[in-house]
């Protein structure tokens, strides 16, 4: 049930982050680096905008540690652990 | 909804390419030339002048938009009018580099390059070739009106492409629509603006350096990071800053760097007003529109009492840029600028100061991430870096820019001649490398 919860929010993410890239979804993978992928400091925050709006979690005052924050797969599970 | 034909003849301008031309009104008044900027490609190896005028001549003549000029519609909608394709000649003027040419004597022989105006309104490109002992440098200076930064670098992406090609990129339609919809969605987007404007403006003018009597040049110094001092401070950024934080950690330290020559000169008055340009459009896009500005803004305030507490800095920043993004303040820009149009560029200039009490900014700011340029060589020749040599606008004549290029980054400081000394500048990028972290 925590897994398909996972599973739901990277699809959301993988469709925010091909949005900001303006890439075709099926391109973006979950476990590669958002740097790798060409977000930058701007996309990133269009995406904790998204996730506040969707999620209702304000991650910006988090301290955006990289271990969380650094492919949409940890940033999935961050969202699943505090929603 | 009025829909007007479009012609081949002519694009309408955008709310922020009119800002532009406003901006550029503004400086040349100020310092005689307009808003202008110079890419810089820099190579090894020794390049041919002539072969390389050859090539850009035939290359820019089938882009007669470059010989464009400012007009307005019927409707007084501000237009770039495109005249039909003729034969052009691009102004390349070549320096031939010593052994013993320091990179601040290459600087001094660029920055004549991007001082010099042009011939007339129809010249919006010029080159600028220096060559000689085993390294080049090509150098684009181009007018705002007619390029964004990101835009030029793909124009000169679009010139290697072809010569390394042997074939044309084809027809490029640059059509823009007149914009004379929708002004209620409009009008609510300049309130929500001027709402934003008057909030950050508060009751202080913001704190700015004197502009310079009689001086009309501007001077640049360029701090430019190899591989692994770049990885140092994106490293740097996401400890401190937070991951992806690049832009915000660069800002803060310019804040900072800035903050110590106010306080050296006893100015005290009013907190830091800083525009920020951003891109508007993703990496993809930039091939598509080659031509005029897809820009906006952010617009931070940084309290000067706070201007030495980096972590606090930090915060306010990424608070500020957090709230911007939410409220879609670059995107109201956008919309909100579409009524300012009617404007002339003299008054406009004049109410855009309305704002900030007589002022426009403490000092100008950006980060430019990936190139648009697209090839490692320039004809032929490996790149080594490419960097911007921006006349910032005046006022406040004075501005810090971030630029990557590969694996590197450039750090460009851009100031109008005699309003820095010589030992604040150097002030300035010590203390800049500092705050990277990277001294």
């Amino acid at each position: 049930m925590v897994k398909e919860s996972h599973k739901v929010i990277e699809e959301s993410l993988i469709r925010e982050v091909a949005a900001i890239l303006s890439k075709d979804p099926g391109l973006i993978e979950p476990e590669m680096p958002l740097h790798e992928m060409g977000v930058d400091s701007l996309g990133f925050v269009e995406l904790l905008v998204v996730i506040e709006k969707k999620f209702k979690i304000k991650l910006m005052e988090s301290g955006l540690t990289r271990n969380d924050f650094r492919t949409i797969r940890s940033l999935s599970e961050k969202i699943g652990a505090l929603g | 909804m009025i829909s007007l034909p479009y012609s081949r003849n002519k694009r309408y301008l955008t709310g922020v390419d009119w800002i532009v031309h406003v901006l550029n009104y503004m400086t040349i008044k100020e310092t005689g030339a307009g808003f202008m900027s110079q890419i810089v490609i820099e190579v090894s190896g020794n390049v041919n002048p002539p072969e390389i005028e050859n090539a850009l001549n035939s290359f820019i003549n089938k882009h007669a938009v470059v010989n464009g000029y400012f007009s307005r519609d019927i409707n007084l909608a501000p237009y770039w009018k495109i005249p039909p394709v003729k034969k052009l000649k691009i102004t390349l003027d070549t320096v031939i580099l010593k052994e013993d040419d320091s990179f601040d004597a290459v600087l001094k022989n660029l920055e004549i390059g991007i001082n010099t105006l042009f011939k007339n309104k129809r010249e919006h490109i010029a080159f600028h070739v220096l060559t000689g002992c085993g390294r080049s440098y090509i150098a684009m200076t181009f007018d705002h009106l007619l390029f964004d930064a990101r835009n030029a670098e793909a124009f000169l992406s679009m010139f290697q492409k072809e010569w390394e090609s042997g074939e044309a990129s084809g027809g490029m339609a640059i059509t823009e629509p007149a914009h004379l919809s929708m002004w209620m969605d409009k009008f609510k987007a300049g309130q929500r603006v001027n709402r934003a404007f008057i909030k950050i403006a508060g009751k202080a003018s913001p704190r700015v350096l004197p502009l310079p009597l009689g001086k009309k040049v501007f001077r640049f110094r360029v701090l430019s990071f190899g591989g692994k001092e770049t990885e140092a401070i994106a490293e740097n950024a996401f400890n401190k800053a937070g991951y992806l934080m690049l832009m915000p950690y660069a800002l803060a330290a310019s804040v900072c760097a800035l903050h110590g020559i106010f306080k050296g000169r006893g100015i005290s008055s009013g907190d830091y007003v800083i525009p920020v340009s951003i891109d508007t459009r993703k990496q993809e896009e930039v091939r598509g529109d080659l031509f005029f500005n897809h820009v906006s803004f952010f617009i931070f305030k940084a309290e000067a009492s706070a201007a030495s507490d980096f972590q606090a800095l930090l915060k306010s920043i990424k608070e500020q840029m957090y709230a911007q993004v939410r409220s879609d303040l670059p995107g109201d820009i956008c919309k909100a600028t579409f009524l300012m149009r009617i404007a002339p560029a003299s008054l406009l200039g004049s109410l855009l100061k309305l704002y900030f009490k007589g002022e426009i900014a403490s000092f100008c700011f950006s980060y430019v991430g990936k190139t648009a340029y697209a090839s490692p060589s320039f004809m032929g020749n490996k790149i080594t870096n490419i960097f911007h040599m921006p006349r910032t606008p005046v006022p406040p004549g004075i501005g810090i820019f971030f630029q990557q290029s590969n694996e590197k980054l450039n750090v460009i400081l851009s100031y109008l001649d005699g309003m820095l000394s010589k030992d604040e500048e150097e002030i300035i990028l010590t203390s800049l490398k500092s705050r990277l972290g990277v001294e």
